[in-house]
């Protein structure tokens, strides 16, 4: 057998996407070639994919033998949990309102959510605890300031590497560096709009 | 951080005039204004509303004692600035450059629209107005709006017509061309002003309905043939060029960009709002700066704004639902 | 071509005064430092500098916003090279071979190319604006929207190139990435097409969080997971300077680079996007080395840089004969004149000769004071790799965690740079290859554009495309080249079938 699997999936890929696209662009006018309409260019764009999708997974049913890392069973599970406890924290914050409703307040949270699940599987924990750090970042920056947000990024970003997590001094340090050299470059010079402590 | 200028290596650098990086910090009475003021302006850098936000920040910052800063927030044909100021608390720090797209023409263009120009915000005073022209390149044989009317008559589709955007006053103005002469011109769209330009320059669109001020330098250089103003009578700038109007047909469209807040701001606030920014137009130097561009520096007291906002929402409704455009 | 030695001799004077050389300086310094922050672009610094030049003379704010906007994209190159983190679309060209080449411990040869040939293509491309700035407008004006169209569909081919491995799977992250470029507001008829009701999806989605999240920050995770990997960055920093092999790959890839990106800079349509990867397309078919390309080939850093520095400089043309500005920087460019009251157009070089040669002049006084600038601190640049790993990735999320917000002022692109982090993480898995989207994204909405204006002035006549004789010859052009790329895999195609 000479199947490539990451170009089947690849080519799987561009026909599921090309097929949502064409589903979402049905709301949108063709228009004539004279006057397009703003669904004839998307039409035309994901016919193309489609076309293309076809050829990747032909292509891919000669051009292996190559196979994909098989996911253990945890990193199914984690990566489906968190993909449905992302939607439902998502869903059920934004109904609480208060913070949770300015905003993209509860989308971060949904994402902050998801990706927390998926990276108790220690093959998604990279992926993970990086995502984590950025949607941390995202949701306290401008409730919570410029600080707060930078030390909730760097400390969610350092846990997951098992060099800092054996050594907490040297992310201390690192966090001091880094918001002494944010502030300095970004406050003091840049001047970006911003608050740098807790709002009321 | 009441301060202008910026305070990292330009500031230091001495390049920087003693009279931008320090107005007297003399904090106001009433607590306004109570810290640096957000001005957003619902466009890209670089564009005419910028133009005006950027004429108008530094006079007004001095003046009130405090920063104005200015934010651009584009996007969605100006929705987007116009509903961070809306949903902003109405103390006078943020404020809106209000303008004929954002606050007369999107309000009919995009059905969903989250806010109502009229309850949500608090209108505070005019700043400028500029006329619109019609605008024709060289070699194209048009001269006058009889030619326009020949040639659209002439050609089955109707006459080629580049505007600055879809939902742009000027594009209306194509619009209500098209129903005097009885069947819809041929309107190309472009992503601004200037390559719209370009394509008239270079002959790839015969005509095109511009605001003055984007077509000052061509209609001075003489690159480009002015057809007519569309305005009510002559521009100061250019007493040669004959209205729309003259050459009967009766088309005017004036943009007009002011300064507008969230709903609920204090009178007393806004009151000192206008009277600051009616003196800074009456300086000469503003009044030339504005009219080289091709506008007119008009104040206006706050209650006039408010009914001239009004009055431009009843008049744009039933030119944007003629012109078939929307926004889903 | 005496009145131009004059008019260059002129310029200089104007150029070399005290306060315009240190305008020169200080805005080539701002310009490097905001390159090098990934996601600060040059139009919001611009932007929030505007208001600092209204104290200066016209000619010393324009000479100081142009020093930003190039050191802006020498910056930007920096950053590309040594982190994988590209600001816009020309360096997604120079990460291709520039991070490779730091990755082999050659960050420095890469930085130095990029500098020396830049250099070289900005005083080219200086003489050509000033000798003929006027006659190159003629060349903008003659391509209409359907020539644009063609160019665009032929940038779109070619970019296919930039993929290292299967070509068809090349081509269909092009068009994802055109169909990305699909979300936002349509241009001809204001509707919002793809956006689900986000007023932050009215413009589209942002260069900058997708360009960071499948590059940058996707590429910080697969490290992570790789620890031999990250050890190789750390570890590897070999000499700074260019061996003389180096310097003489280097040299017919800086002159063809150069002349690729005078020509494209010109027209205000679009054309300075294509520069640096037309050039690395160029490089990857002519180059003696071209089997060395995907794994740091010099050719494939100093040819596009040339290009890409090039074109900066011929993009003034259109600014600077028709007041009409190419780009989002120029567009503030324009809008700082106009605030001095000066009306950019047609008549500044008569109306304002100190501004306009002392302009050009400048433009040379700035290249060569990034060069001044650079050099030196490649050293340093360089030596920033030696810092653990462990330190660098939360830095270099910081940074560009700061920088997108800093875009909007808005957390939305954030969270849209997580969702193309994992993204371009799922691809890297996939060998689907992000570069050839990217090229896609940003190249797709102008096609369309062109497109349906091309149509809307035929009055739907799709044979406009072949009658236009530009049009025509890029398309042949583009034929031509799929034929090309799809010759030798179907070889391959059938030899493998034949050794079956």
């Amino acid at each position: 057998m000479k199947i490539n699997q990451r170009d089947i999936a690849s080519g799987v890929f561009f026909i599921v996407l090309a097929a949502i696209g064409l589903w979402l662009n049905t709301e949108h006018t063709m228009g004539s070639a004279r006057r397009m309409g703003p669904g004839y260019m998307p039409w035309l764009v994901f016919w193309l994919q489609i076309a293309l999708g076809v050829g990747v997974v032909l292509v891919g049913t000669a051009s292996g033998p190559e196979k994909m890392d098989r996911w253990k069973a945890d990193e199914i599970g984690t990566f489906i949990g968190g993909i449905v406890a992302g939607f439902a924290a998502w869903w059920l914050l934004h109904s609480l309102g208060g913070y949770f409703a300015i905003g993209y307040n509860s989308l971060g949270c949904g994402i902050l959510v998801g990706f927390l699940v998926l990276s108790i599987a220690p093959g998604w924990r990279f992926l993970g605890m990086i995502m984590v750090s950025m949607a941390i970042f995202a949701l306290l920056l401008e409730q919570f300031g410029f600080f707060a947000a930078l030390i909730g990024l760097i400390v969610a970003s350092c846990l997951p590497e098992r060099e800092h997590t054996s050594k907490p001094l040297g992310v201390l340090l690192c966090t001091l560096f880094l918001l002494a050299l944010c502030w300095f470059v970004f406050i003091y010079e840049l001047d970006i709009r911003v608050n740098l402590w807790p709002t009321g | 951080m009441s301060k202008i200028a910026r305070r990292g290596l330009l500031a230091r650098s001495g390049l920087v005039l003693p009279l931008l990086s320090a107005p007297s910090l003399a904090r106001a009475q009433g607590g306004f204004p109570n810290g640096p003021i957000k001005l957003i302006v619902p466009f890209a850098p670089g564009g005419s509303t910028d133009l005006v936000a950027r004429l108008i920040a530094t006079p007004l910052s001095e003046k009130l004692g405090a920063a104005v800063t200015i934010d651009n927030r584009a996007g969605a044909g100006a929705t987007v600035g116009s509903i961070a100021v809306q949903q902003s608390a109405p103390d006078g720090q943020t404020l809106l450059l209000s303008n004929i797209a954002s606050q007369a023409i999107a309000p009919f263009l995009y059905p969903g629209l989250r806010y109502d120009v009229m309850r949500d915000f608090t209108h505070i005073a005019m700043i400028t107005t500029n006329p619109s022209v019609f605008v024709a390149n060289k070699d194209s044989g048009i001269r006058t709006m009889a030619d326009v009317a020949r040639v659209h008559r002439a050609a089955a589709e109707g006459i080629d017509m580049a505007s600055s955007g879809v939902g742009s006053s000027n594009h209306m103005l194509i619009v209500m061309l098209g129903q005097l002469l009885g069947k819809p011109v041929n309107h190309i769209p472009f992503r601004g002003a200037g390559p719209a330009m370009t394509a008239v320059l270079a002959g790839q669109v015969p005509l095109m309905s511009d605001s003055l001020p984007s077509s000052v330098s061509h209609l001075r250089q003489g690159s480009v043939r002015a057809i007519g103003m569309a305005s009510p009578e002559r521009h100061p700038l250019f007493p040669d060029i004959p209205t729309l109007r003259e050459q009967g047909y009766d088309l005017a469209s004036t943009s007009w960009f002011g300064l507008s807040g969230p709903a609920g701001m204090q009178p007393a606030v806004v009151e000192r709002l206008n009277r600051e920014v009616s003196s800074i137009l009456s300086q000469p130097d503003i009044q030339l700066r504005f009219r080289d561009l091709g506008g007119t520096a008009q104040a206006m007291q706050a209650s006039e704004f408010q009914e001239f906002v009004r009055r431009e929402l009843d008049k744009w409704g039933p030119v944007v639902r003629a012109s078939g455009a929307r926004v889903e | 071509m005496e009145t131009l030695i004059g008019n260059l001799a002129h310029g200089f004077g104007v150029a070399i005064s005290f306060t315009n050389l240190g305008a020169a300086l200080l805005g080539a310094l701002i310009g490097t430092a905001i390159g090098v922050l990934p996601g600060i672009g040059p139009v919001a610094t611009i932007s929030l500098l505007l208001p600092i030049t209204f104290g200066m003379s016209a000619t010393t704010a324009i000479i100081m916003l142009a020093g930003i906007f190039y050191g802006a994209q020498y910056g930007g190159s920096t950053t590309a090279i040594l982190l994988n983190l590209p600001g816009e679309v020309s360096s997604v060209v120079t990460t291709l071979e520039g991070y490779k080449m730091a990755r082999n411990g050659r960050a420095g040869a890469a930085l130095t190319t990029a500098a020396l040939g830049s250099f070289f293509a900005g005083t080219v491309a200086t003489v050509l604006v000033a000798a003929s700035g006027p006659l190159l407008t003629q060349v903008a004006l003659s391509f209409g929207p359907a020539d644009y169209f063609s160019l665009m569909l032929l940038g779109l081919i070619i970019a296919s190139v930039l993929a290292q491995g299967s070509i068809v799977k090349a081509i269909g992250m092009v068009v994802v990435g055109v169909a990305l470029g699909l979300v936002g507001t349509d241009v001809q008829t204001g509707q919002q097409r793809f956006t689900f009701g986000i007023p932050e999806l009215s413009d589209g989605i942002g260069f900058v969080p997708v360009a960071m999240g499948m590059f940058g920050i996707a590429e910080i995770v697969l490290n992570l997971e790789r620890p031999e990997a990250r050890s190789v960055l750390s570890t590897k920093v070999g000499s700074l300077y260019l061996t003389r092999e180096e310097f003489k790959r280097s040299i017919a890839p800086v002159l063809r680079g150069t002349v690729v990106g005078s020509v494209l800079g010109i027209l205000p349509g679009g054309g300075a996007s294509l520069a640096a990867f037309g050039s690395y397309m160029m490089e990857r078919k002519l180059s003696r080395y071209r089997h060395q390309f995907g794994n740091g080939a010099i050719e494939g850093v100093a040819g596009p840089e040339s290009a890409n520095n090039a074109a900066a400089q011929t993009s003034f043309i259109p600014l600077l004969t028709l007041g009409i500005p190419s780009n989002a920087v120029m567009a503030l460019m324009v809008g700082a004149l106009i605030i001095q009251g000066i009306q950019p157009g047609p008549r500044m070089v008569e109306a304002q000769p100190d501004l306009f040669w002392g302009l050009i002049a400048s433009m040379w006084v700035g290249n060569l004071m990034l060069l001044v600038i650079n050099l030196p601190m490649i050293g340093m640049w360089v030596s920033l790799l030696k810092v653990p790993y462990k330190y660098m990735y939360p830095s270099i999320l910081v940074f560009c965690s700061i920088g997108v917000y800093s875009l909007n002022n808005n957390v939305f692109d954030v969270y849209m740079t997580i969702l193309f982090s994992v993204f371009g993480y799922l691809c890297n898995k996939l060998r689907m290859e992000a570069a050839p989207l990217l090229i896609g994204f940003v190249l797709g909405p102008m096609m369309e554009e062109h497109l349906r204006r091309a149509m809307l002035l035929s009055r739907g006549d799709a044979m406009v495309f072949l009658q236009r004789p530009i049009s025509a010859t890029l398309l042949g052009i583009g034929a031509a080249a799929l034929l090309a790329m799809a010759l030798p895999s179907l070889r391959k195609g059938k030899n493998a079938a034949m050794a079956e």
